[in-house]
């Protein structure tokens, strides 16, 4: 038994190093220069004035609360209307019929692209100067491709929110259809039977049916969305600014003493997102616990 | 109470070389406990969805009291199915799974819990109402499975094999609650099952489908003692048939002349087979009987407890016979025994 367990634990400690070396080290000096500790600097006192900076000072305070609405509103959006495309898409898809398999493949393609290519592909599509803007202008729906509505690089986020739909209803799709296939339709067919219409089925079967594993992939499809830098450094304006792009542009900053701040924002990021995964652990051991 | 009738009913489904369902006709009279037996793929389970209405028929007509279910969307059919394998709301706990139906048709909460208390005395499960399915055994699952199609009032309840997933003690138990509760609600009910003895001790009548046809719709005793065709009579354990021909009204066997009295004597071809439960075939060493007796020699003798089976080769015809173990002869391999067919007995088929 006793061997068994150091067996385990050898087999386990070489990755556990890397992810306690690589993650926490980094957090750990990440959060150590939010407090100020800038030994380049000749800083070398702890204390919480970055943070209150980032969050109460005149000179930041509106970037940042601006910032983390955005942020919220971005990732909430994003990850909703993602999950309900990607629900709709499951459930059309799931039958069998003829292009199947061509649906599927549509559906799931975004998957394996980088969000990189996809904001540059919003810009391409949805942008004044894109191919929506230029058809609309042709076919004679607007005067000209400048009078199409601003959905990319927009103050509420509409751009980013679209490329997150974009590429994550991809991810909600895969992992809705591995759920509906093993569930099959008997449990509606049951519900059918017992007098269930249509609407009553989705809401009362299908829904509670695919929801533990829709939170899950919320959660993790939220998480990314709320902490990524690319899709909103691409697609996002000056301000409101969202907050991963804030930090990166402190840390960038020539002056060092704003990289403290720079720390202090991607900490309170990285805090929220520890949150959500704590909140969403309390969740499902709670629901473990009371099934 | 409803009478249902089904009328040359059709079902293909692509990649089969055969329909699933071919021209089937039955008509169950209200009330009636009536079980589709068969193997596996046969279309059971098939016409039970065509009758539900989540399969719909390339042919035919199902008619619920002379009402044609077929233009009738599955929700509004009052038919109810009990799936095989029960099929509780893993998120919802028993109460919330039983009162479903009514949910589904906006009764007010107060009568719902009313409702689902009955139908959860009436399947002796009284107290579990606050349980989640995973707390439940298996035969606890399908009892409420049960109430939870009870209580929707159904004109007919169809159960997809009820019994097949539970052992044979619950299965015992729940054949005889099947049994009361269908007698006191006295709802049409159809029961799909493999298992001809589980078909035999529930239903008042079979029908017994292969490949997708209907072989024969009657009673369970009739498979025993009057089966349609060879077919028929195996699948309810015959094993004895002998090759006849009809000469001048009288039944010439391969084992000798044979006298018949059964009713059917006029639909059969000349060229017929005849069989007989091994347990109505009786032996004796000496010739103590008065007709259809044949000189015969015994191949083999295996002791089953009560009763013991005898091998016998009659004229190169080899017949099987049952009979109790306490109080019989002394009759060991290789003796030569009289082998009795009673004519009352005997039955002919004509494949």
């Amino acid at each position: 038994m006793g061997g068994e367990r150091l067996k385990i634990v050898l087999s386990l400690t070489p990755p556990l190093l890397i992810i306690i070396t690589l993650f926490f080290g980094g957090i750990f000096y990440g959060f150590l220069q939010s407090l100020g500790y800038q030994p380049a600097i000749g800083k070398y006192e702890l204390n919480f004035s970055a943070y209150y900076n980032v969050m109460f000072s005149e000179r930041y305070a509106k970037l940042f609360w601006s910032g983390l609405a955005l942020n919220l509103w971005v990732s909430f959006a994003s990850t909703f209307l993602a999950a309900v495309f990607a629900l709709f898409g499951a459930l059309a898809i799931r039958k069998t019929f003829v292009g199947k398999t061509l649906c599927n493949f549509i559906y799931s393609l975004n998957l394996p692209m980088p969000h990189l290519v996809v904001a540059v592909g919003m810009i391409f599509v949805f942008s004044q100067s894109g191919l929506l803007a230029r058809l609309a202008a042709q076919i004679g729906m607007i005067s000209s491709p400048g009078d199409f509505p601003v959905l990319v690089r927009d103050k509420y986020g509409f751009g980013i929110i679209l490329a997150y739909i974009w590429k994550e209803a991809a991810f909600f799709f895969i992992i809705l259809m591995s759920v509906l296939q093993s569930l099959g339709e008997n449990f509606e067919e049951l519900a059918q039977s017992l007098g269930a219409n249509r609407w009553q089925r989705f809401r009362y079967v299908i829904l509670p049916l695919v929801m533990p594993n829709l939170f899950s992939a919320s959660i993790i499809v939220f998480a990314f969305s709320f902490g990524a830098y690319e899709v909103p450094a691409l697609l996002g304006v000056i301000y409101p600014q969202m907050l991963p792009v804030m930090a990166f542009e402190f840390f960038l900053n020539p002056d060092l003493n704003a990289r403290s701040e720079g720390m202090a924002l991607s900490i309170i990021i990285a805090l929220i997102v520890m949150i959500l995964v704590v909140f969403y652990f309390w969740l499902t051991q709670a629901k473990i616990r009371k099934d | 109470m409803s009478d249902l009738k089904i009328e040359n009913l059709v079902k293909n489904f692509q990649g089969m070389d055969r329909p699933a369902v071919n021209n089937v006709n039955l008509d169950i009279n209200s009330g009636q406990l009536v079980a589709f037996l068969g193997p596996s793929g046969c279309g059971k389970t098939t016409i039970l969805k065509m009758i539900t209405g989540l399969f719909q028929p390339d042919n035919g007509n199902i008619t619920l009291d002379n009402e044609s279910l077929l233009p009738i969307p599955t929700e509004k059919r009052g038919v109810v199915m009990v799936f095989q394998n029960y099929l509780l709301f893993p998120y919802m706990n028993v109460n919330e799974n039983v009162g479903f139906a009514l949910k589904m048709k906006g009764v007010n909460k107060s009568i719902i819990d009313e409702r689902v208390k009955e139908m959860l005395d009436l399947v002796k499960l009284p107290d579990i109402g606050l349980r989640k399915p995973k707390q439940l055994s298996g035969g606890q699952q399908q009892r409420v499975a049960l109430a939870r199609a009870l209580i929707a009032s159904p004109r007919l309840l169809l159960l997809d094999e009820p019994l097949s997933n539970l052992d044979a003690h619950l299965r015992d138990e729940m054949r005889e609650l099947i049994l009361t509760i269908q007698q006191k609600l006295n709802v049409t009910t159809i029961f799909v099952t493999h298992d001809q003895e589980e078909a035999v001790l529930l239903a008042d009548k079979i029908a017994l489908i292969f490949d997708g046809e209907l072989q024969n719709f009657t009673s369970p005793k009739n498979y025993y003692e009057k089966p349609k065709n060879i077919k028929a009579a195996k699948f309810f354990g015959g094993v004895n048939f002998i090759n006849a021909d009809i000469v001048d009204n009288k039944i010439q066997s391969e084992i000798g002349f044979c006298e018949y009295q059964g009713d059917n004597i006029r639909d059969l071809n000349k060229k017929l087979f005849l069989t007989i439960r091994p347990e109505n075939i009786k032996i004796s060493k000496n010739n103590e009987f008065d007709h259809n007796s044949y000189q015969g020699k015994i191949t083999s003798v295996i002791f089953s407890g009560t009763h013991t089976r005898y091998k016998i080769n009659v004229n190169n015809v080899h017949l099987e016979c049952s009979l109790q173990s306490v109080g019989i002869d002394n009759m060991k391999e290789d003796d030569q025994i009289f082998v009795h067919l009673p004519k009352d007995k005997i039955w002919g088929m004509n494949d």
